[in-house]
């Protein structure tokens, strides 16, 4: 295998989209509102399932055929309609496509809100935590072992995304990197809109202390409860852009390790700061990649050594590294004034 | 369901009991002692697990060696981690979250390091080369010299936890520092002498836990990180604060995890792929529903005892 710049760029640009999603939604829930959120592998597999579900059941109607059952004896014929489908009926996978990200940004969105709202009320912060953490593997196991959503452990291949009607592969991943690169600016963009707002000021007073907030008439649990609906619902879009750029639906993926993952981005770049989140998610990408790269080529000279294993070290000792000497991250939180305080700024 | 199949069921979940109960109870002294609920544990088993592994495969030794090896080596990670990451970032008073996930990097990289080191001496899977012998057996039961060697030392060590800290001077100072930290520092008791006890103790019991757990099954990288919510499940069960309650949540984690398990297939079907998320949905049920375990119970237990 040779070593392909472009083809590594495109992936990696896919990669850093998609994972911006997941930062930045994290970053709006722990970096401005506190909120330890370590399910973030929850709510990107429920958007991965919704995925899978929706292009075992859903294309199939779109496109004017009837779903065979994806799992048993049909898996064959049912992987090949798929695959025709989205190769030769565009709108029809457009529309799918379309559909499932609105799909999972509900669910994603109701049970964020629904989980939140039941563990904002723990006894301890942290157990909020441990709860979406552990809630995230609950989900996992049950899916596994629940043949009817994604074929249990099998997973459900085929899952292309919606540009793959192009003849030319190198063409339509440039596609769809484009479109989960809008979808990532748009997050963005968003999310500095919403950390200016007087609902990002309400949730930083709520990080700051939700007692205070709560003196001033705030319902802290409830405004947590909604910007955990926000994030969620942005990691669900995360989670269908992850399982159909690499085209399969398995619970594998989703584990605690991906949770890790964006918080490494996130404490790496710079809390309650998206530019710094964005940093973040470009610097683990770029290594992530280029350590990929580096195993590869490792693997086909004499060196035996495992670098996919290095990876995981370098990245917990630049965790280590960053929570001792800079937790603020690379870029940190800008302080946030208004014209009223400008204004005696001056005067004083 | 055959009688067979529900005491063999039973006598598992006893001896997954001890070993929970002796990985728990690092858990709920550390969170207790250090204010630290660390997912690192998980890799100090592990380390237990490998340090005994390898001492078996080059030399042969007996049981209680190795037990020693496993312990001392694991108590020496836990210390170095202590030193080299928790006790630097206690100083910069950084919020328990940045604690939390400190302990997720420690346990990465520990992970990896023993990922590393299986695959250079090519120890994947492995089990712990302790001759097995069946010491009793009937038609329902077949119990190993494992099971005789489990079950006791595990109480054993509980027992001298206990002894430790409930009788020596040594003891009451991590009790202090459990209930308050700087009222602790003000009394003149040497806050850090007594946390390196504490990381030397939850390290040796974790490594122990793991060599155990490498004599039955057998010993990879991953083995930590499987069983830690199972033990997270069982210290939560012990609100994460006592230790007789933390010790009930172990054999009842254990218990759920085999003998309930073993009935819902039996009954209702449930499939054993299942049998992961027991613990998860012990440890949600119990968050949300009990958060202080079984700790009123016992706390109630020992008022009674007062009054009368």
């Amino acid at each position: 295998m040779t070593f392909d710049v472009v083809t590594t760029g495109i992936a990696l640009l896919t990669y850093f989209g998609i994972f911006s999603l997941m930062a930045i939604s994290l970053n709006l829930e722990y970096g401005l509102a506190g909120v330890p959120n370590f399910g973030k592998a929850l709510f990107v597999s429920i958007g991965a399932y919704t995925a899978g579900v929706t292009y075992t059941r859903l294309l199939p109607i779109i496109a004017g055929h009837t779903p065979l059952n994806p799992c048993g004896e049909t898996l064959g014929q049912a992987l090949q309609l798929r695959s025709e489908i989205m190769q030769g009926q565009p709108v029809a996978g457009f529309v799918n496509f379309g559909i499932t990200l609105v799909i999972a940004a509900l669910i994603g969105g109701v049970v964020g809100y629904g989980l939140s709202y039941i563990t904002l009320r723990l006894k301890e912060e942290w157990f909020l935590a441990l709860v979406l953490l552990v809630g995230g593997e609950i989900l996992r196991i049950t899916v596994r072992g629940y043949s009817p959503i994604i074929c249990a452990s099998n997973g459900v291949a085929a899952v292309a995304q919606p540009f793959s009607f192009f003849d030319d592969v190198r063409t339509a991943s440039v596609a769809y990197m484009l479109l989960v690169l809008v979808l990532a600016l748009m997050a963005y963009i968003y999310a500095e809109r919403l950390t200016r707002s007087p609902f990002g000021r309400l949730l930083k007073a709520i990080r700051e202390s939700d007692r205070v907030a709560q003196s001033l008439g705030k319902d802290a649990a409830r405004v947590r409860a909604q910007v955990m609906m926000i994030g969620s619902a942005m990691a669900a879009v995360a989670g269908v852009l992850f399982a159909v750029n690499i085209g399969f639906v398995s619970t594998n993926d989703y584990v605690v390790a991906l949770t890790l993952d964006v918080w490494v981005m996130i404490v790496l770049g710079g809390m309650a700061n998206h530019r710094g989140a964005l940093l973040g998610v470009f610097i683990i990408t770029v290594l992530d990649r280029a350590t990929a790269v580096v195993a590869v080529q490792l693997s086909m000279s004499d060196i035996s050594i495992e670098f996919n294993y290095v990876r995981f070290i370098l990245f917990g000792v630049i965790l280590l590294l960053m929570l001792r000497f800079r937790p603020q991250g690379i870029l940190p939180e800008k302080p946030q004034t208004t014209q009223v305080a400008d204004g005696f700024a001056r005067t004083s | 369901m055959s009688e067979a199949l529900l005491i063999s069921s039973l006598v598992r979940s006893l001896q997954t009991g001890s070993l929970y109960a002796l990985m728990a109870l690092g858990i709920t002294l550390t969170f207790s002692v250090i204010k630290l609920p660390n997912f690192a544990h998980a890799e100090y088993i592990t380390v237990g697990a490998y340090a005994a592994l390898i001492l078996t495969l080059n030399a042969e030794v007996s049981l209680v060696v190795v037990l020693v090896v496993a312990f001392v080596v694991a108590a020496l990670v836990a210390l170095l981690s202590h030193v080299v990451v928790f006790r630097p970032l206690e100083e910069h008073q950084t919020s328990e979250y940045t604690m939390l996930l400190a302990s997720f990097a420690v346990g990465l990289i520990l992970r990896y390091v023993l990922f590393l080191l299986a695959d250079t001496l090519e120890i994947f899977d492995k089990r712990i080369q302790i001759g097995q012998e069946i010491v009793f057996r009937s038609d329902a039961l077949i119990l190993t010299n494992i099971f005789a060697w489990v079950v006791p030392t595990s109480v054993f060590m509980v027992i001298l936890l206990v002894l430790l800290l409930n009788y020596t001077p040594l003891g009451r100072e991590m009790r202090a520092l459990a209930v308050n930290m700087n009222l602790a520092q003000i009394i003149g008791i040497r806050v850090e002498r007594v946390k390196v006890v504490t990381w030397l103790a939850v390290g040796g019991l974790a490594g122990i836990a793991g060599a155990f757990w490498g004599i039955q099954t057998s010993v990879n990288p991953m083995m930590g990180w499987f069983a830690i919510l199972s033990v997270f499940a069982a210290a939560i069960l012990g609100g994460l604060t006592s230790f007789p309650g933390t010790i009930l949540g172990a054999f009842v984690v254990a218990f759920s995890e085999n003998t309930l398990m073993q009935v819902l297939h039996h009954y209702l079907g449930l499939d054993f792929s299942f049998k992961p998320a027991i613990p998860f949905v012990i440890i949600v049920i119990v968050l949300l529903v009990r958060p202080q375990g079984f700790t009123d119970f016992f706390q109630r237990l020992r008022t009674n005892r007062y009054e009368r």
